[in-house]
């Protein structure tokens, strides 16, 4: 809160303010609990614990991640794997946008196809591989449609859900009021939406890495799914599990950037909490 | 807004009007006219079908049988010469205090200039201003009212539809916010609608008080409280009509089923 220098002592603000958010649970906590379960882990693997052909640990498995990246292994098939990623996620998030909000303000639309999409959110995606890559090949346009399933269900599902819900007596309001349809969604509807379309997006990107991978496995063998199987065929497991490392990391990165945008789209909601 | 009728015309007109929910026969027959300029309080138990009445004249549901009319044209679904208050506020979470005031100019498509005057105005008017960047969650039931009332009162409507607009506040807010009613009244006088279960609020804000019976609601009586305009809401608890008013309405309440006693007139005086 102080914007004072504090000249005297030599630590500047920002350090300061470092520190006091280390102290804070969810920062320690976190660093407590990933120093024990890395460091048990990396101790299991330095004690000759863990046999280097069925598993491996952290610093082998960073020394192989940084061996991936010198000889350019990794880049490339990250930039292969990206390609069905982030053109599945641009046709699931649009399409899953405008399916759930079909269904949950028209009700014809909702008969019509509810069925499917309730049959397709249980089923598990894995199975359609095999009729995809029979209709619409193994390459690109195969394993971009398996990450689109995988991602666009939990879309379509949040959205109709936020639209359903909608406020009834706000609804109202915006009826007394004389309001058109289209001022009714700008000022009612889609802020009602905002915040289940955020968490159908955080779910929609941690599945869509999984159906990238999925894709990867089962169609034409490419990208980090690629690079990860191959290696583990040849038994190098550090080097298997390295581009799963980076899966890892790239989920928790979409993560953060889905909660970032939840807090700016919803200012109202985080100023309430304050 | 500028009468050539001094205020003894009907601006509304409900008649016959009748409601049914299915088979649940929820108003019968109901005759209302409300004059230019007119406070009507509408004073009911829960269930008489009170909010369902305001509902059709703002018409947002339609009657099975009977016609509202407004200024000789009938009603058939909202209008921008009537705006409604709302009892739980009816506010925008996510929209600050002044677009929430803004709201209904924004939906008439008016120019920024005017909605940034008549907000600022509206504002001031029900002592909002300072809040205009607060989001409702951030002020007391008794702001957001006062919010709510804004909002109506910036659309500026001829008729102003209050839905026990006082029922959720605390009673100390609710007194205050009864005479700061009265107050922006008698500033920019409308006519109104104002639907309550509480008798005192009847009567302190009515010009004209209606009393209704339930299952199906029908008009039971009503009657003029005679206390005039630029009324000083103290003094007139303190009078010896309003005490007489108020027992009479009281003991109306109590038996729903007898007939009340013609109110009598001597004590009132």
């Amino acid at each position: 809160m102080a914007t004072d220098a504090p000249a005297a002592t030599g630590i500047s603000t920002d350090e300061r303010a470092f520190w006091e958010r280390i102290k804070e649970p969810a920062v320690y906590v976190r660093l407590i609990s990933l120093f024990v379960v890395i460091g048990g882990w990396e101790l299991m693997g330095q004690t000759g614990n863990i046999d280097p052909v069925t598993f491996s640990y952290p610093s082998a498995i960073c020394v192989a991640f940084w061996d991936l990246i010198a000889s350019g292994q990794m880049v490339s098939a990250a930039y292969e794997s990206s390609q069905i990623l982030v053109a599945g996620l641009l046709i699931a998030i649009p399409l899953g946008i405008v399916l759930g909000i079909l269904m949950g303000r028209f009700q014809i639309f909702e008969y019509a196809v509810d069925t499917y999409v309730f049959a397709l959110y249980a089923t598990p995606v894995v199975a359609l591989a095999f009729p995809i890559a029979m209709v619409l090949g193994v390459d690109f346009v195969g394993k971009t449609t398996i990450v689109v399933f995988f991602a666009i269900m939990p879309i379509i599902v949040n959205v109709y859900h936020g639209v359903r819900n909608v406020d009834l007596s706000l609804l109202e309001v915006t009826r007394s009021f004389c309001s058109t349809e289209g001022q009714r969604w700008r000022d009612l509807i889609f802020p009602s939406v905002v915040p289940y379309l955020v968490a159908g997006l955080g779910l929609a990107c941690g599945r869509a890495l999984v159906g990238m991978v999925v894709a990867e496995f089962l169609m034409s063998i490419s990208g980090l799914g690629a690079l990860s199987q191959d290696y583990i065929a040849d038994l190098e497991l550090d080097k298997g599990l390295a581009p799963v490392v980076l899966l890892m990391v790239v989920g928790i990165a979409l993560t953060k950037v889905v909660n970032i945008c939840e807090t700016k789209f919803s200012s109202w909601r985080v100023r309430q909490e304050s | 807004m500028s009468s050539s009728d001094n205020g003894t015309n009907p601006t509304l007109r409900l008649q016959g009007v009748g409601k049914w929910f299915g088979s649940l026969h929820v108003l019968d027959d109901i005759d209302i006219d409300v004059k230019t300029q007119e406070i009507l309080t509408i004073l009911g138990p829960s269930g008489c079908g009170k909010t369902t009445l305001l509902r059709i004249v703002n018409g947002l549901i339609l009657c099975e049988r009977g016609e509202i009319s407004f200024k000789g044209e009938v009603v058939d679904g909202p209008r921008p010469e009537m705006a409604m208050v709302f009892q739980n506020f009816g506010l925008f979470p996510w929209k600050r205090l002044d677009q929430n005031i803004g709201y209904a100019l924004r939906i008439q498509g008016r120019e920024k200039g005017e909605i940034d005057r008549l907000v600022s105005h509206y504002t001031e008017l029900v002592g909002l201003g300072g809040f205009e960047a607060n989001y409702p969650s951030q002020l007391s039931g008794g702001m957001q009212q006062r919010a709510g009332l804004a909002r109506a009162l910036a659309a500026q409507p001829d008729v102003l539809l209050m839905d026990e607009p006082f029922g959720a506040l605390d009673a100390l807010t609710r007194e205050t916010l009864q005479e700061e009613l009265l107050r922006i009244n008698e500033a920019e006088p409308k006519a109104m609608i104002f639907i309550t279960h509480s008798i005192d609020e009847a009567l302190l804000l009515g010009d004209r008080v209606l009393v209704m019976t339930p299952r199906p609601g029908r008009i039971r009586f009503q009657f003029e409280t005679g206390f005039g305009r630029g009324r000083d809401l103290e003094e007139i608890r303190g009078s010896q009509r309003f005490q007489a008013l108020r027992h009479y309405l009281w003991e109306a309440m109590r038996n729903p089923d007898e007939e009340p006693e013609p109110i009598p007139e001597l004590v009132l005086e």
